[in-house]
């Protein structure tokens, strides 16, 4: 069974990478004429600085204004990606230290308890539960209910079966849903930095009128 | 909303008049639009709504359709539904929704009405989304379908039509160049100083926003000082001078390429090497950023803004300021297609700190700043004066705080907003443009002009 299901997790992944390429193939069959306009500022530049500074709450006033969510939020990823890691390491199968599983845990947790908070504050704030679809809570569900299992699992194996189970299924559900973020977001701050670099308006050192 | 703030007719007779063929048409043309960044933009807003505050509409409103997530999904539903397999199955579970009768009055009232295409929202975006060109892209779609508000589209069809926004005529243009040119001559006590027309094979074009002729002439005496302080070899043109393009805020690529088109008609017509965009923001962000690919060519020639030549010619020494002239407290408004959207960001500070005694910057500023809630065509459209003035608390606050007693702004839509707001919440201020407040610095040095002049007439 848990073989089946380990084979299950690896084929749902090589699903869902196959689904988002041909998600991005898709995008890129939109086309795009290439750019005419003489640049005033570097392309990399405006890449680097979308992926550092960029990202910053001193620099970004919307991270500065709800800097707990944006806390929340890099928490809730950081731990995702300690489950992905997790769910590999059971795959493969390795086993791995008490220290490394330890950090595990405490990634895994602090991303419960923040998917959880982001969760409740879906549904409580007005605005944010009104521009929600039941895509954006359900995805929200199955991420949690995938971390809260593998906590588990790392304490007694007995919910592995689920666990895995569980990955599978968020695994396809990744191109589906909201969840393709985790692939989009890479893309839309590559364009974001190319356009802002390109104009030389970011980073802001690209723009100092020599003196 | 408040039903005051509703769109009303002729609006309404003509959406409810929209046959099923106009929604196709949108749909298509909305697809021609759409390229690779845009359709990834469309699949990764994450509804966490952290945009929310960065927009001077929510931030005055504070209601779900002014939050810049909700503009932006109101075209991400259409495309969903149109152009992605979970949307065309599943829609009710990701949201989407068919571009009807319904989401086309909400597109004309959020994408026209509540939006600037300032672009703010898309600097504090988590994911970067490019929310502003989704938003025109939106407009695009209902451009085709001839459903852009009256007043902004009769602003695009007055230049189609007469060659500039205001409908001058061209003898009215040449009259105004000629009584100018004499004032300039006495004010430089020089008889020869001229304000150039059609002069072929001069450096440089200058264009104006065509307001300047008919409500502003100061703007156009400040350049024109300027250029004959620094010795510049330059020209207007009789025919096509107008920088501004309501293509942009429109969304019709086509009428706005024609536009473009006519200043490049000038240049090639008067043989000239840099095209000089006036102190206009959305004039600087289409001939300067979006002209080129609106009409699929790289220019033959420079493209600047006159705040770059100013700041060079103060750079190199070729003009000097007296700072002690401009004593009053300055501070600036940037505007968002020159700033944030066009990356000219600096040069009007320099230029301000080298002409003024006192200037300060107002907070937050820069690529940061508000928007003074006249872009996006709002100064156009009627329809939305109500709205244009609440969102505009904001900057008319910001103002108040600095506790100047001069606005500069390098833009002549932004000037007609501030002038508004300064009446509206009685700021006691003067509003001027950058160039303005360097002209009443100059220092004319006669010994410098000429060997300038004679240097490039050589
Ligand atoms: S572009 Fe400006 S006005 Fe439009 S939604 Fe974004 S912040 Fe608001
Ligand atoms: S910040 Fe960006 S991703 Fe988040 S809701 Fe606003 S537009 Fe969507």
């Amino acid at each position: 069974m848990l073989t089946f299901l380990r084979y299950g997790v690896i084929i749902s992944f090589f699903v869902c990478t196959i689904s988002l390429c041909i998600l991005v193939l898709k995008t890129l069959l939109f086309g795009k004429k290439p750019l005419h306009s003489e640049p005033q500022g570097v392309e990399n530049k405006g890449i680097l600085y979308a992926f550092g500074k960029g990202m910053m709450p001193w620099e970004k006033e919307s991270a500065a204004r709800h800097l707990p969510t944006y806390i929340a939020g890099i928490l809730y990823h950081s731990g995702i990606f300690a489950g992905l890691f997790y769910i590999l390491l059971l795959v493969i199968p390795f086993c791995p230290s008490l220290f490394l599983i330890n950090a595990l845990r405490i990634l895994m947790l602090c991303g419960i308890a923040c998917g959880v908070a982001l969760f409740l504050k879906r549904i409580f704030k007005t605005t944010l539960k009104n521009i929600s679809c039941p895509d954006d809570f359900a995805s929200n569900i199955l991420v949690d209910l995938f971390l809260f299992l593998a906590l588990i699992d790392t304490f007694i194996s007995i919910v592995r079966p689920v666990l895995l189970f569980t990955a599978i299924l968020m695994l396809l559900y990744i191109p589906v849903g909201k969840i393709r973020h985790c692939f989009f977001f890479f893309y839309s701050r590559i364009l974001f930095g190319l356009f802002y670099g390109r104009r030389g308006i970011l980073p802001q050192k690209q723009r100092q009128f020599k003196v | 909303m408040n039903n005051k703030e509703a769109v009303k007719d002729p609006f309404e007779e003509k959406i409810s008049n929209l046959k099923s063929e106009d929604l196709r048409k949108a749909l298509q043309i909305f697809k021609e639009k759409i390229n690779y960044d845009y359709a990834a933009f469309l699949n990764t807003c994450v509804h966490c709504g952290l945009c929310a505050e960065s927009c001077h509409y929510h931030l005055t409103y504070k209601d779900l359709k002014s939050l810049p997530a909700y503009k932006l999904n109101l075209v991400i539903k259409v495309f969903k539904k149109n152009f992605s397999q979970t949307g065309k199955r599943i829609s009710r579970w990701v949201g989407a929704e068919e571009l009807n009768h319904h989401v086309v009055k909400e597109w004309i009232d959020s994408l026209f009405g509540r939006c600037t295409l300032c672009g703010r929202c898309a600097l504090n975006c988590t994911m970067g989304i490019n929310i502003p060109y989704i938003i025109r892209t939106g407009r695009s779609a209902l451009a085709a379908i001839d459903l852009v508000p009256p007043g902004l589209q009769s602003t695009v069809d007055t230049a189609l039509r007469s060659g500039n926004n205001m409908g001058i005529p061209k003898e009215d243009w040449l009259e105004t160049i000629e009584w100018l040119e004499e004032e300039l001559q006495q004010d430089v006590s020089d008889s020869k100083a001229r304000l150039p027309l059609d002069e072929k094979g001069a450096g440089m074009l200058y264009t104006i926003n065509p307001r300047e002729a008919m409500f502003f002439p100061l703007s156009i005496s400040a350049a024109g000082k300027i250029f004959y302080a620094a010795g510049e070899s330059w020209t207007f043109s009789s025919d096509y001078y107008d920088v501004t393009n309501y293509g942009l805020y429109s969304g019709d690529d086509e009428a706005a390429g024609i536009m473009s088109e006519h200043l490049i008609m000038s240049m090639k017509k008067l043989r000239c090497h840099t095209l000089v965009l006036a102190e206009c923001g959305h004039g600087f962000n289409s001939n300067r950023w979006e002209a080129p690919e609106w009409l699929s060519r790289k220019y033959g020639f420079e493209v600047k803004s006159i705040l770059q030549i100013v700041a060079d010619y103060i750079r190199v020494g070729r003009i000097d300021l007296d700072p002690s002239r401009n004593k009053k407290i300055v501070t600036l408004h940037d505007p968002c297609n020159l700033v944030r959207l066009g990356g000219i960001v600096e040069e009007q500070r320099y230029i301000l700190k080298h002409a003024t005694a006192n200037f300060v910057e107002m907070t937050p500023n820069r690529e940061k700043n508000y928007c003074c809630g006249g872009g996006g065509g709002q100064l156009a459209m009627t329809l939305f004066t109500e709205r244009r003035l609440k969102v505009g608390k904001i900057k008319a606050d910001q103002i108040r705080s600095t506790g100047a007693k001069v606005v500069a702004t390098p833009c002549h839509n932004c000037i007609d907003q501030l002038m508004e707001l300064n009446k509206h919440y009685k700021l006691g201020v003067e509003i001027k443009t950058v160039c303005e407040i360097a002209a009443d610095a100059l220092v004319i040095n006669k010994k410098k002009t000429n060997t300038f002049h004679s240097l490039l007439s050589s």
